[in-house]
């Protein structure tokens, strides 16, 4: 492997991931608290389609992200009404997020498809061409594990995702700090959606996640819950992704049609080494509806 | 959520005709035309939508019909349905995939004339049409020849299939025809229109030392974009207005140009001299070679113009002996390949650098 190959598929694997950490990192402040999102594909389509509404509105890429930030926020403020206001199925409630933001997405697009905007910069640090998105990625995942692991609030936040009795038991308020882990999980998906839209493509097209939210959702798995393996995990993903495209243009005598079995290889061959171990179980009570106590 | 979309859609222009149908004058010819994305796409849909737009312009009182992000799925059918409900007599069915509903309808209507791009079926009241694209890409590989510093040119393919392989053909045949050290890189996506990894693809080819890029997917948008931001060079395909995308890298572009026909087709069906058939023409009517960059300089142009008027001239670049790019003789010395051969394609030429299956 050459330096030029092996540069270019670390840089588009940083490209690629930036999109699946701040979604997959969402999910896991959200399931962390119980509530299992299969809507992130949705919210992740909204946040490309404003973001880039916005940005080619009003010009400033930040304002772009900004806006996709806002609006998936609400959006998943819908699913956390349905979801623990109304204590609706999570699975089946996800699912319809997910139509819902590809049909508002698409509405939302439609009047910017074509336009030019002025993408986020790339703004080079020690030598390094990333976007701002890019480089908060770090902080980001550490921040979120010293909140999760390391404060009251995060231990709270924990207990209800094991136990939402429990946490009501000592005093916590389940609900409230669900909707608060749902609402940062919209946030962060509609950052992710929004790079993809404003930072990597500066494009908006129809369904153009092209299924990047049900990887993110995968991620939190191989994450085992924990922000800080999010982003090995997203690179991995992204690697894989960059890897198939980056060998084709180094000229390696292999068929494309081989090559783009390689991210799906890699997935397997993962979950075969690593296999299932116990203590990296999935908070006791995600995805069951907590219905208060007597 | 597209279908319920599409069929609100479709209730609102029924509603809106039937209400100016009274204030209207009759239209001289009802022309319905769908479209399998957006035409604000810089790409195959907006080529067809401003060839619509000159058909409609050159014929007065001619009235247009569009749909756009029809699927190809059965869905096409319901919808050009709706248009000849309109009174459409003619109807352009834009993608490829549009060929199977467009010919059902055709056998059922047979007072409503049909025109497809790019399939091969074939009735009284059905023809299709599609540009000969690959000898003229042969143009854009001169000029890419000619820009080059690095002599490495990026070829981002949505979905290999022998077309176009050609096109990445014609397009290395060009370049080396001036810088024999020119070499493309393919890098196939796997879909038409998959943007992540179009913006991938074209920076691994970047990443690469290609300094001109090009592309055969339906926007070439991102790709354009992506080059633009990243100071690399970029040749365009499918819709002649993607320069914009690139005011300092853009050198040149391959554009459909179907005005000509489209006006030509209506023309035919107001004075029943429909003909249909098979219709393939390449550079000077269906095509045309995009206004040049501010970067390319007087030399170049020429080289481009006279590469484009050869191949109007009949020249073809697939004639032998040439041979593919592990040194076998693809096309023996004498022997040419005409458009029949032109979906023929499983095999690069010498100079690329990719592998087609």
């Amino acid at each position: 492997m050459t330096a030029a190959l092996l540069a270019g598929v670390v840089s588009s694997a940083i490209l690629s991931a930036v999109s699946l950490v701040y979604a997959g990192l969402g999910e896991l402040v959200s399931e962390r608290a119980g509530i299992v999102n299969l809507g992130v594909e949705g919210l992740m389509l909204i946040g490309a389609s404003v973001g880039f509404a916005a940005t080619a509105a009003t010009g400033s890429p930040y304002l772009g992200i900004a806006a996709a930030a806002l609006a998936s926020t609400l959006a998943n403020g819908l699913f956390a009404y349905v979801v623990i206001g109304r204590k609706a199925n999570q699975l089946a409630s996800g699912l319809t997020l997910m139509f819902f933001g590809i049909g508002v997405s698409a509405l939302a697009g439609k009047p910017f498809i074509g336009d030019i905007i002025q993408g986020l910069p790339r703004i080079p640090v020690l030598g390094l061409p990333f976007d701002v998105l890019t480089y908060l990625t770090v902080p980001l995942a550490v921040l979120l594990w010293w909140l999760l692991f390391r404060t009251r609030w995060g231990l709270a936040l924990r207990a209800t995702g094991e136990s939402p009795a429990v946490a009501f038991a000592a005093g916590k308020r389940p609900e409230m700090l669900q909707y608060q882990a749902v609402l940062i999980g919209g946030c962060l998906a509609g950052i992710g959606g929004g790079h993809l839209s404003i930072a990597l493509t500066r494009t908006w097209a129809e369904e153009m996640t092209a299924g990047r939210g049900f990887i993110a959702i995968a991620l939190v798995i191989f994450a085992k819950w924990n922000p800080l393996l999010v982003i090995p995990a997203a690179l991995l993903f992204g690697a894989a992704e960059a890897l198939q495209l980056q060998l084709q243009a180094a000229g390696i005598n292999l068929s494309p049609f081989i090559l783009s079995m390689v991210p799906y290889l890699l997935t397997l061959c993962i979950l075969a080494f690593w296999g299932w171990r116990r203590q990296t179980a999935a908070p006791a009570g995600l995805g069951r509806t907590f219905l208060g106590v007597e | 959520m597209k279908r319920l979309a599409q069929l609100l859609a479709l209730a609102f222009i029924a509603a809106v005709s039937s209400l100016n149908a009274f204030a209207e004058e009759k239209p001289s010819l009802i022309v319905g035309a769908i479209y399998v994305g957006s035409v604000n796409d810089y790409g195959y849909n907006r080529a067809m939508k401003d060839g619509l737009e000159t058909m409609k312009k050159n014929i007065p009182g001619l009235k247009l019909i569009e749909a756009e992000n029809v699927p190809e799925t059965g869905d096409a059918e319901r919808v050009m349905e709706g248009m000849i409900q309109q009174g459409a007599k003619l109807i352009f069915a834009t993608s490829f995939g549009h060929q199977q509903s467009a010919f059902n309808l055709a056998k059922t209507h047979p007072d409503v004339f049909f025109e497809h791009a790019g399939g091969w079926m074939q009735a009284p009241n059905f023809g299709n049409f599609f540009g000969a694209t690959q000898t003229a890409w042969y143009a854009m590989g001169v000029a890419a020849g000619k820009m080059t510093k690095s002599n490495t040119l990026g070829f981002v393919v949505g979905v290999p299939i022998g077309y176009a392989i050609g096109n990445v053909n014609a397009f290395e045949l060009g370049a080396l025809s001036v810088n024999p050290k020119a070499q493309t890189r393919v890098v196939v996506t796997g879909g038409w229109a998959d943007k992540a990894k179009e913006a991938a693809a074209a920076n691994a080819l970047i990443d690469q030392g290609a300094d001109v890029v090009t592309m055969h997917v339906d926007s070439p948008a991102t790709i354009i974009q992506v080059a633009e931001s990243r100071g690399a060079m970029s040749i365009g395909f499918q819709s002649i207005e993607a320069r914009q995308l690139a005011p300092k890298g853009w050198i040149t572009g391959l554009g459909f140009s179907w005005g000509g026909f489209m006006t030509a087709t209506a023309k035919s069906v107001m004075d029943s001299t429909f003909k249909g058939g098979m219709v393939r023409q390449g550079l000077g009517s269906m095509l045309e070679v995009a206004p040049f960059g501010a970067s390319v300089p007087e030399d170049v142009k020429k080289l481009v113009t006279a590469a484009a008027d050869k191949i109007k001239g009949g020249y073809n670049p697939f004639t032998g002996p040439i041979k593919d790019n592990t040194g076998v003789v693809r096309i023996a010395a004498g022997e040419t390949w005409g458009n029949d051969k032109m979906g023929k394609f499983d095999w690069y030429a010498e100079g690329v650098i990719g592998k087609a299956k």
